[in-house]
C-alpha cells in the first residue's frame, strides 16, 4: 500500500472551508492539538465540528471565527478550568450555530454513516426538548413496537484522530481510550491521522488486534510528536495546565484571545493573515 | 454531599459517571470502598472498576484507567444503559425543576440564547433508561431550582438530587425534600429553591458523615479533587 506520509501544513491544505470535520478525542484528551492549530494558521473558516465532548479544540476554532456550526454533546473545560467562553461568546453573538446533540446521538448519527444507511434509532430521548430542536423525528415500529426516535446520519468530510503510533500506511495503534476516533475513521470520506511516532509496520503482525484503525481507511498520515497539546495523550503527557488556564483566561474575551492566538499559536505570516 | 452520595449506591449495582463528574467519581469510589464492594464502577473513559493512584480532575483522565482489566468503549456504555442494563447514572443540572427534569443547554430564548451552556452531554439518552438517575448540583439557589426550566435537556428516571443544603427524592414526579443536611435553616431552603418545598422543623436531618466514612474519604480523595466542582461548577455529565 502506498506511503501516505505527508506535512502537517499539506494534510491540512485538503481540509476545505466549509468542510464537516470530526475531531478525535475527549474533552481535555488525546485531541489533534497540532491539527487544530494548523488550521486556525492556515485560516480556514465554515467549519462544522462533529464531537461527542470537545474543549479547547471547538473553543478556539470558534474563537478565531474557523467554525460556523458545532454538533456536540459538551463542550467546556470540565471542573478543571470551568466554561468555554469562545464558544458561549460565538452562539450567544449568533456567529456559531450550536447543534446540541446528546453524545449519543452523534454516535448514532456516525453509526448510521458507517452502515451506510439513512438514520439510526437510538433508546432514551423521551421528555426532551433535543429532539424538537435538531429535528430528530420518531418513527413507528414497523414490527409493531412503540415510536422510536431516528438520527440521520453524520458522514463527516475529514475526521482528525491523533495516536500514539501509526505506520506510513496509516495502521495505528490508540493507547488507552480510543473514544469516538474508531468510529469517525469508519464513517468519514476523509481521514487524516497525526502521530506522535511513525514505526514500521511489520512491528504490528505480531499482535494486530492491538491496532485500532486499519491503513486502508486512512489517507494521510503525519509524523506529529507532541501533537496532541496541549491535550494529554495517555501513556505519554497530561494535558497542560498551566497553559490552558492561561488560554480560557484569554479566551474571555475576543481582544485578549486574539492576543494569545497571535503570541503563542501563530508565526509571524499567519499573525498577519489573523489580523 | 459526597458522603451522602455513595450512600445511595448499592453493592452489586452499575454504575456510570461521564464528564466534569468529581463529585460522582469520588462517592462511587467511596461506596466500593465502604459497603459496595461489588458495585461496578463505569466512567466516560471506558475503564471498568479503576483503582486509581491519585484522583484526576478530569473525569476523562487516563487516571482512571489504572487497575482497570477490561476497557469498554463509550459507545458501549451508552448502549449497555439503552437495554436497560445501568443501574445508576450520574449526570449533573445547570437547572433543575420541580419535576426533577435538567437544564444544559442555555438560559433564555433558545433561538438566540443569553447564555451558552456547555450541553448535557449524555443526559437526554441516560435520563429516561438508566435504572435511576441521581443528579448533584454544588450551587443551590433560586437561579438553579427553578419553576420553569428555560429548555429542557433531559428527563426521565430521577431518583435522587443531592445539593449542598439538602437530599431530594422524587416521589410522584416531584422533587420531595428527603433530608435537610445538618445546620441547614428550613426557611433558608425554601428560599433557596425556585419551586414550592414542604420543609420544616419536622424534616429528617442528613445523618453527619461517619468517622469511617470521613477516613476512608479523605484517604480516597487526599489531593481534595472534589472541592474544584465548587470552585467551577460547570455541570457534568
Amino acid at each position: 500500500m502506498r506511503d501516505k506520509r505527508t506535512s502537517l501544513e499539506a494534510a491540512i491544505a485538503a481540509v476545505p472551508d466549509g468542510a464537516r470535520l470530526a475531531l478525535g478525542g475527549n474533552t481535555l484528551h488525546r485531541g489533534p492539538g497540532a491539527a487544530v492549530h494548523e488550521l486556525v494558521r492556515q485560516g480556514r473558516r465554515g467549519l462544522e465540528i462533529v464531537k461527542t465532548a470537545g474543549a479547547y479544540d471547538i473553543d478556539l476554532l470558534c474563537g478565531v471565527g474557523a467554525a460556523a456550526t458545532v454538533s456536540a454533546g459538551f463542550v467546556g473545560f470540565e471542573t478543571a478550568f470551568g466554561l468555554a467562553p469562545s464558544y458561549r461568546r460565538a452562539v450567544e453573538g449568533g456567529r456559531v450555530e450550536a447543534r446540541e446533540h446528546a453524545c449519543y446521538t452523534v454516535i448514532a448519527g456516525l453509526r448510521a454513516a458507517i452502515q451506510g444507511v439513512p438514520f439510526m434509532p437510538v433508546a432514551g430521548l423521551t421528555g426532551s426538548d433535543l429532539p424538537a430542536a435538531r429535528g430528530f423525528r420518531r418513527l413507528g415500529d414497523p414490527y409493531g413496537g412503540g415510536e422510536v426516535v431516528v438520527i440521520p446520519a453524520l458522514v463527516p468530510d475529514v475526521a482528525i484522530v491523533h495516536v500514539q503510533e501509526a505506520d506510513a500506511i496509516g495502521n495505528a495503534r490508540i493507547v488507552g481510550t480510543r473514544f469516538e476516533d474508531v468510529l469517525m475513521v469508519q464513517a468519514a470520506r476523509r481521514v487524516i491521522l497525526t502521530a506522535e511516532r511513525i514505526v514500521d509496520g511489520a512491528g504490528f503482525e505480531a499482535a494486530p488486534e492491538t491496532v485500532a484503525i486499519a491503513g486502508f481507511m486512512v489517507d494521510a498520515v503525519v509524523e506529529a510528536p507532541g501533537g496532541a497539546w496541549p491535550f494529554g495523550c495517555a501513556g505519554l503527557y497530561d494535558f497542560d495546565t498551566e497553559y490552558l488556564a492561561a488560554y480560557v483566561a484569554a479566551s474571555r474575551a475576543e481582544e485578549t484571545l486574539l492576543r494569545f492566538v497571535r503570541e503563542r499559536i501563530l508565526d509571524d505570516a499567519a499573525a498577519m493573515v489573523l489580523a | 454531599m459526597v458522603v451522602t452520595l455513595a450512600r445511595l449506591l448499592g453493592d452489586g449495582e452499575t454504575v456510570f459517571h461521564g464528564v466534569a463528574s468529581p463529585l460522582p467519581m469520588v462517592a462511587t469510589l467511596l461506596a466500593k470502598r465502604l459497603h459496595a464492594p461489588d458495585l461496578v464502577y463505569l466512567s466516560i473513559g471506558g475503564g471498568v472498576d479503576p483503582d486509581p493512584v491519585r484522583l484526576p480532575v478530569s473525569t476523562v483522565d487516563p487516571a482512571l484507567l489504572h487497575g482497570t482489566r477490561a476497557l469498554v468503549t463509550l459507545t458501549d456504555l451508552f448502549d449497555l444503559a439503552a437495554r436497560g442494563r445501568l443501574d445508576v447514572a450520574f449526570l449533573g443540572g445547570v437547572q433543575i425543576d420541580g419535576s426533577g427534569r435538567i437544564n444544559m443547554s442555555l438560559i433564555g430564548d433558545p433561538a438566540r440564547p443569553k447564555v451558552r451552556l456547555p450541553g448535557g452531554a449524555g443526559s437526554a439518552a441516560l435520563m429516561p433508561v438508566a435504572r435511576r438517575t441521581i443528579l448533584w448540583r454544588t450551587k443551590h439557589d433560586p437561579r438553579t431550582f427553578v419553576e420553569r426550566l428555560d429548555f429542557v435537556t433531559a428527563a426521565g428516571n430521577v431518583a435522587h438530587v443531592i445539593t449542598p443544603l439538602c437530599l431530594f427524592a422524587r416521589r410522584e414526579g416531584r422533587l420531595v425534600v428527603e433530608s435537610v443536611h445538618p445546620g441547614v435553616d428550613p426557611d433558608a431552603l425554601r428560599a433557596a429553591t425556585g419551586f414550592p418545598l414542604a420543609v420544616d422543623s419536622g424534616t429528617p436531618v442528613t445523618q453527619a458523615p461517619t468517622a469511617a466514612e470521613l477516613g476512608a474519604l479523605a484517604q480516597i480523595d487526599s489531593d481534595h479533587v472534589r472541592v474544584s466542582e465548587f470552585e467551577r461548577a460547570t455541570g457534568g455529565g
